[in-house]
């Protein structure tokens, strides 16, 4: 456990702590037990999405095809029920297994096609969005089907049922990250590909591997996305993969890959969500929200790169030397 | 000329780092027209103190006087406007750039427009190789140059900024034996031009040869500073470890007859040309030659980086065919790359990680780690081979070069590899961690594992080699037991094959 919960929890946590009580104080309907569970619900979609995400950038790549995947997987998720007839029990695991497809296509031109996953996942984000809207003439797909909603966005002891995906599955990429030999291999491609071809590790195969897995999470997330909506649209994700990318970048992931812990995401979506919610709740218009979102992934990548003058800082105010590691570790960035 | 009063006093100078005094009360006095030698093991406080004269770290207390005046080297812009230049360890050239933009980076002549003057840029480039008899294109691109003439770009840089202090990290580190004797003849002229030289290295043979001065460090204190010419190796030694070291290299003999890996006439693109030799259990082969000879190609090719055009490699009897480093991994084989700053090393790994990397399959049960083994076997490894308690506390780039070695050779004895190929496995390193690297030579081959051993430190390749190959052009030109050289075959087979690279880029 000491390994899960390590020493890069406690920034972003520390973030999430003094912004919920910001919001906590600031606003009156915050700690609501009908807004905390809309807040479970608002977290969940984003990051879910983001386990992929943040993978993708531990080996040094990056997603940006997450929001478009959502749009096009919820089309042919409402195509599947309202139109092929496949029945619900089917068409879910057929929804993942698409999403994985996906990635898989993306991660093999990725890896061994050698083009930058900026690249391959911009050109996707543009032709997926315009995949989706090829189906049913470009228009969103209602009523799909009334167990969805109860089935992925309903509750469960009075919980939402989204709070137990969450735990789920980042309990599960904490666990591939932290102890499975395919989450050091994650780790070691994206800390340094060159050395990792000269210990034999199948670089090119854990790369595609990544992009599997965020295809995948993208697809749990197209799912709920459906479910909470009871509907496809081409219009769903729009600008998710970049929420997503905050939420890995405000959990302290280095963009430059290898370094970074999963859980560090989700405290990074929460944070994300509550400074939304709480603008939200203070009637602030969507477009402050946006600026606010630009000024908090500024702040978090800030952060990491002054480490070294902020220690600088700190120890001049307490009277203390200046840390060598984080001077070090600057130098090593 | 006035030898006695100094360019620049660095007095009482001291560096902390939390748990460590980098730098205790050291005081360096550094002449113009001198060569003053900067000495100690890793952790001795050299780098620091290199950082300090640079400007790259403050010191925490004590004063530095330039030409007798009290001074403060803010930041390494200061620290050149003020005529000091460093060449780093790693170079701070642009591959991509010509030789004559990176000699001029960041202080490009400019015309009356504000707009850069390329004849000019060129033109006063090829002034300053010509001042220092260097004879490299001012158009050639700088990433394309052998390792050597790199470092003489770097070294035109202070040239034509006029530096009057040139600080020198481990400045042959990378260089063979030719490239070395020119690049200490331009150092005695930029000397004798009036020019301070501040020169940092472990090569206590190259030492002795061009040093005018000495300071050595030892945790973090001067322990020994010298006005004298009279400079002897092995009172270095003892001053650097703080010990007698009786044996530099500490040879064991541990080949057997059964041969484990053979070269047929092999051949590659890359310029490997017919090269023939066997490779017996327990034995240590050597590599020799100078730089681009052809001996780090000799191992991409073995080791299936490099696709062989002819000729085959057989491996304990059976021919193989590698299509990739990782065929060459699962039969056994390892190369411990020469750069391990960028081809050995995760940064962002612990020791354990680095140590376990290569073999993951081994501490896998269906796919999930045994952490406590992985633990277990690293903790022993650190022990056995003394690696910095640290290692296991920090991640491996807050360690030193020594240590970071040990790290990368350790990850091949943790695996099953049989075969290590070892890429100037001492490069940059101080003598106490070359001979824990000696060392570990003899505890890989005294358990029955072959090493192909590439250096350019010819006293090395001699004693701890069992049979040494002699490359030349991408091919072996002999092959003779170490016993039966010396080091006049090495250098001048060496020589020859410098003198003939030079005319045949001279032709093209």
């Amino acid at each position: 456990m000491k390994r899960i919960f390590d020493a890069q929890l406690i920034g972003p946590f520390a973030a999430l702590v003094i912004v919920s009580l910001v919001v906590a104080l600031t606003t009156e309907r915050f700690l609501n037990p009908g807004n905390l569970s809309n807040l479970s619900l608002q977290v969940s979609i984003v990051a879910l999405i983001a386990i992929g995400s943040t993978i993708v950038i531990f080996a040094a790549g990056i997603d940006l095809s997450s929001g478009s995947m959502v749009a096009l997987l919820t089309m042919i998720f409402a195509l599947m029920l309202k139109f092929v007839g496949v029945p619900l029990v089917l068409a879910v695991p057929l929804i993942l297994v698409a999403g994985a497809l996906l990635g898989l296509l993306i991660g093999v031109i990725t890896a061994y096609g050698r083009i930058p996953s900026f690249i391959t996942t911009l050109a996707a984000l543009i032709a997926f969005r315009g995949l989706a809207l090829t189906f049913n003439n470009g228009s969103p797909i209602f009523s799909l089907d009334p167990a969805l909603e109860p089935l992925f966005y309903g509750k469960f002891v009075g919980i939402p049922l989204p709070f137990f995906y969450l735990v789920f599955f980042y309990g599960l990429a904490a666990f591939t990250m932290n102890f499975s030999k395919l989450g050091r291999e994650i780790y070691a491609v994206g800390g340094n590909p060159a050395a990792a071809v000269l210990t034999g590790i199948n670089v090119r195969k854990v790369q595609a591997i990544t992009f599997v897995i965020a295809g995948f999470m993208t697809a749990v997330g197209a799912v709920l996305m459906s479910a909470r909506l009871n509907s496809g649209s081409p219009n769903y994700g729009q600008t998710l993969e970049l929420q997503a990318i905050a939420a890995a970048v405000v959990g302290g992931a280095s963009l430059a890959g290898g370094r970074g812990n999963i859980l560090a995401t989700l405290m990074g979506a929460m944070t994300i969500v509550i400074v939304q919610n709480g603008l939200n709740l203070n009637a602030a218009p969507s477009s402050v929200q946006n600026i606010v979102l630009g000024l908090i992934i500024l702040l978090a990548v800030g952060i990491d790169m002054w480490r070294t003058e902020i220690s600088a800082l700190v120890a001049r105010v307490s009277g203390r030397k200046p840390d060598a590691e984080a001077a070090a570790g600057k130098k090593a960035g | 000329m006035n030898a006695s009063a100094p360019l620049w006093e660095f007095v009482d100078i001291s560096n902390a780092y939390p748990g460590v005094l980098a730098n205790d009360s050291v005081c360096i006095k550094l002449l113009a027209r001198s060569i003053h030698g900067l000495l100690g093991e890793n952790g001795c406080g050299k780098s620091t103190m290199i950082k300090t004269l640079s400007g790259v770290k403050q010191p925490d207390s004590g004063q530095i006087l330039k030409d007798g005046r009290p001074v403060q080297i803010s930041d390494p812009q200061v620290a050149r406007a003020m005529g000091i230049a460093t060449v780093f360890q790693e170079f701070s050239i642009v591959p991509t750039l010509s030789v004559g933009e990176n000699i001029f980076l960041g202080n490009m002549p400019r015309s009356s427009l504000g707009v850069v003057d390329w004849k000019r840029v060129h033109s006063d480039a090829a002034a300053v190789l010509a001042e220092m008899e260097v004879d490299i294109s001012t158009e050639a691109i700088t990433g394309q140059l052998s390792v050597g003439e790199q470092q003489l770009v770097e070294i035109a840089k202070a040239v034509a900024m006029r530096a009057s202090m040139i600080v020198l990290d481990e400045p042959t580190a990378a260089l063979g034996e030719g490239e070395i004797e020119r690049l200490h003849q331009l150092l005695r002229t930029m000397r004798d031009k009036g020019t301070g030289i501040l020169y940092v290295s472990h090569r206590l043979d190259e030492v002795e040869r061009i040093v005018d001065e000495v300071t050595i460090l030892r945790n973090g204190r001067v322990v020994r500073a010298s006005g004298e010419t009279e400079i002897n190796v092995r009172e270095i030694v003892t001053a650097m470890v703080g010990e007698d070291i009786g044996e530099h290299y500490p040879k064991e003999r541990n080949a057997e007859d059964e041969v484990v890996l053979e070269a047929r006439g092999i051949a590659t693109n890359a310029g490997v040309n017919n090269v023939s030799f066997e490779l017996r259990r327990g034995e240590v082969l050597g590599l020799g030659g100078v730089l681009g000879s052809g001996r780090t190609e000799i191992a991409r090719a073995l080791f299936g980086t490099d696709d062989l055009t002819a000729g085959r490699v057989v491996l304990n009897g059976r021919p193989v065919a590698f299509r990739g480093e990782m065929d060459a991994i699962r039969a056994g084989l390892a190369l411990v790359p020469e750069n391990r700053k960028f081809d050995g090393l995760f940064f962002n790994f612990r020791a354990s990680g680095n140590i376990t990397a290569a073999s993951l399959g081994k501490l896998a049960r269906l796919g999930l780690l045994d952490l406590k083994r992985e633990e277990r076997a690293t903790q022993s490894l650190i022990d056995d081979l003394e690696i910095s308690a640290q290692a296991e506390e920090k991640t491996v780039n807050f360690l030193s070069g020594g240590n970071q070695q040990k790290i990368v050779i350790a990850r091949w004895l943790f695996s099953n590899a049989g075969i290590l190929i070892l890429d100037e496995p001492t490069q940059g390193i101080d003598i106490g961690a070359k001979i824990a690297v000696y060392n570990l030579i003899n505890e890989l081959t005294r358990d029955g594992r072959s090493i192909i051993l590439i250096s350019s430190d010819h006293d090395e390749l001699l004693a701890m080699s069992d049979r040494i190959a002699v490359v030349q052009h991408g091919t072996i030109r002999r092959i003779a037991n170490a016993a039966e050289l010396d080091h006049d075959d090495l250098v001048r087979a060496s020589a020859s094959t410098g003198r003939n690279r030079e005319e045949g880029e001279a032709l093209a």
